[in-house]
């Protein structure tokens, strides 16, 4: 058993240098201005991790959008706080505290929600701030405030190959998952009443994308942190579904403004000497706005053009 | 075993069924059974429970009590087989979702895909197996509407997403159609077409099961009424089912539930179709 992690950890060590020495590749073909800022190991390393970030919460909120699972993923962001806390106690991994936790979270609203008269916005709020106000309780206890402060609000710049491996993991997983199951996932984001009616399992589909949900939070935990990680769980998708009027392509344009906020905000962080999690989403909220105005069927100025030429 | 209904077999078996929405009762004592290869309405006032039936028949909803069978054997075994095809009300449906008329009407394939191999379910399905791509090419075709099948569904008119959504129930081609008042909201034309298309799928021996509110188009097609409202309020052939008098019977029939429920239903109403 040992033998068998040491081996896989030396494949992902090995794995990690590969992907780092393609990214440089593309990175190195930039003016040396640019790419400057990318020779040092932790700002390669930094760079892979928020490629992969970008690019499973770019996936993932093309659900996240489409179901309007917005605060749905916000609350499971928050709820995960306890789980990391336990985990770290405990020393587990990560992933497995979180997920009990965002998953004990996303049923207990669910239970809230049908057995009371309380509503879902109630329930979800109560429940979240519940785990989340926990979190900071056991944190406070066993660790220094920076490491509270690197769990909310990310920590990019020094992620640790352990970390980065993690995010790789979780990044295959969910790519995996969504390809082998993207038409269930559709037909349920779509239709969920249809997909009973064909047979479906929805409350396994339900799980299973909540779970998705809570291990793409994991992932992007050291990056954009967990407050953040809203963001860039709702804006990438937000942005292309202005953009297009096809899933494909949705989830498309949503990887790529994933993926590019999450390397453009990372470089404009070290340049400007700013916090990278709150640059990236910065970043990424740009690319809505700029959506907003000048998609050409759903953009503002389309729209305004096309009403003063028909009036 | 599955049963008779005179002499045609029955399709789907409904037995002592009672449903609830938040301890609400919606339906209670449920007795029914639908013809096989008949094209059954079913007829109520607004919030009589109608889309409800439906909503435990395709699984949606837990039922509190009661069983429901199909051919003899439990619903669910034909639901993962593919044999029961339903068809939404415009509302259920979000039409701002990025998904082509294709696509949509796709979906009704979904089920039968789970029966190919893994290999070739992770390639678009039109490559694989042309039976997809030609059945889904067959129900736009029915519903005439193979030249908008690569337009958004969010740019259709109300009759188009009507027809998009019957498309996807005959792309499933299966053998019991549940249809929630496909005629809801469509220009003449499109009822017209919607009702031609039903009297196929009857012809080609399946079995079809509508909600409706409209009278003349049942009078006219439909070989078996059921009313309901709450409670089975009759069930029989049109013209006997259908008559004025009978309607005008069903309408007041809320007047027999507990004072508890008059307030929900004052809100809802039903007029008796008018010729």
């Amino acid at each position: 058993m040992a033998e068998l992690m040491a081996t896989l950890g030396l494949f992902g060590d090995a794995l990690v240098s590969g992907l780092i020495a393609a990214i440089m590749v593309i990175v190195n073909l930039f003016p040396a201005s640019i790419s400057d800022a990318f020779q040092y190991a932790f700002m390669q390393r930094a760079l892979l991790t928020s490629v992969l970030v970008g690019a499973i919460c770019g996936i993932l909120s093309c659900y996240v959008v489409l179901k309007r699972w917005s605060l749905l993923g916000d609350a499971i962001s928050h709820a995960v706080l306890p789980g990391v806390a336990i985990a770290y106690l405990l020393g587990w991994p990560f992933f497995i505290g979180a997920f009990i936790t965002g998953a004990l979270t996303s049923v207990g609203i669910g239970a809230i929600e049908r057995h009371t008269r309380i509503k879902s916005d109630a329930a979800m709020g109560l429940m979240f701030t519940g785990a989340f106000a926990l979190g900071i309780v056991i944190i406070s206890k066993i660790a220094s405030s920076t490491h509270l402060m690197h769990i909310l609000f990310g920590n990019v710049l020094g992620v640790q190959q352990s970390a980065l491996l993690l995010t790789l993991v979780a990044s295959v997983i969910a790519l995996l998952v969504v390809w082998l199951a993207y038409r269930p996932l559709l037909l349920y984001a779509f239709d969920p009443q249809q997909a009973q009616a064909l047979g479906f399992n929805t409350s396994v589909i339900h799980y299973g994308l909540i779970l998705l949900l809570t291990l793409t939070i994991v992932a992007s935990l050291e990056t954009v942190g967990i407050i953040l990680v809203v963001a860039m769980l709702i804006t990438p998708g937000a942005t292309a579904h202005l953009l297009t009027d096809r899933f494909k392509t949705m989830m498309l344009i949503s990887v790529g403004v994933g993926v590019s906020s999450a390397v453009i905000g990372l470089w404009l962080s070290v340049v400007l000497d700013v916090a990278s999690g709150g640059t990236i989403v910065l970043v990424a909220t740009s690319c809505f706005f700029i959506a907003l105005l000048f998609s050409p069927k759903h953009g503002v100025v389309m729209r305004q053009w096309r009403r003063w030429r028909m009036g | 075993m599955a049963t008779t209904f005179g002499d045609t077999l029955v399709a789907i078996d409904v037995k002592n069924l009672y449903a609830a929405y938040q301890r609400q009762p919606v339906l209670e004592n449920i007795n029914l059974q639908f013809p096989a290869g008949k094209w059954t309405a079913i007829v109520g006032p607004n919030g009589a429970g109608k889309s409800t039936l439906f909503h435990v028949l395709t699984g949606s909803m837990k039922a509190l009590r009661g069983s429901v069978q199909a051919f003899g054997e439990p619903i669910t075994t034909h639901r993962k087989a593919g044999h029961i095809a339903y068809m939404a009300q415009r509302e259920a449906i979000e039409w701002d979702f990025p998904v082509s008329v294709w696509e949509t009407v796709m979906g009704g394939r979904y089920g039968h895909m789970r029966n190919d191999p893994l290999w070739r379910r992770l390639l678009p399905a039109r490559w694989y197996h042309p039976r997809h791509g030609e059945a889904v090419h067959r129900a736009l075709e029915a519903v005439d509407m193979l030249a908008l099948a690569k337009r958004p569904i969010g740019a259709l008119s109300g009759g188009q997403k009507k027809r998009v959504l019957l498309a996807r129930t005959l792309a499933q081609q299966a053998n019991i159609l549940l249809l929630d008042e496909p005629l809801a909201g469509v220009d003449p034309p499109s009822e017209r077409l919607i009702l031609d298309v039903l009297a196929r799928e009857r012809e080609a021996g399946r079995t079809v099961i509508m909600v409706t509110h409209d009278m003349p188009g049942a009078r006219r097609h439909v070989d078996h009424v059921v009313l309901i409202n709450r409670f089975i309020r009759g069930v029989g052939a049109p013209d006997e089912m259908l008559s004025d008098a009978k309607l005008a019977e069903l309408a007041v029939s809320s007047t027999e539930q507990s004072v508890y429920d008059m307030a929900a239903d004052k809100a809802s109403s039903f007029t008796v179709a008018q010729g």
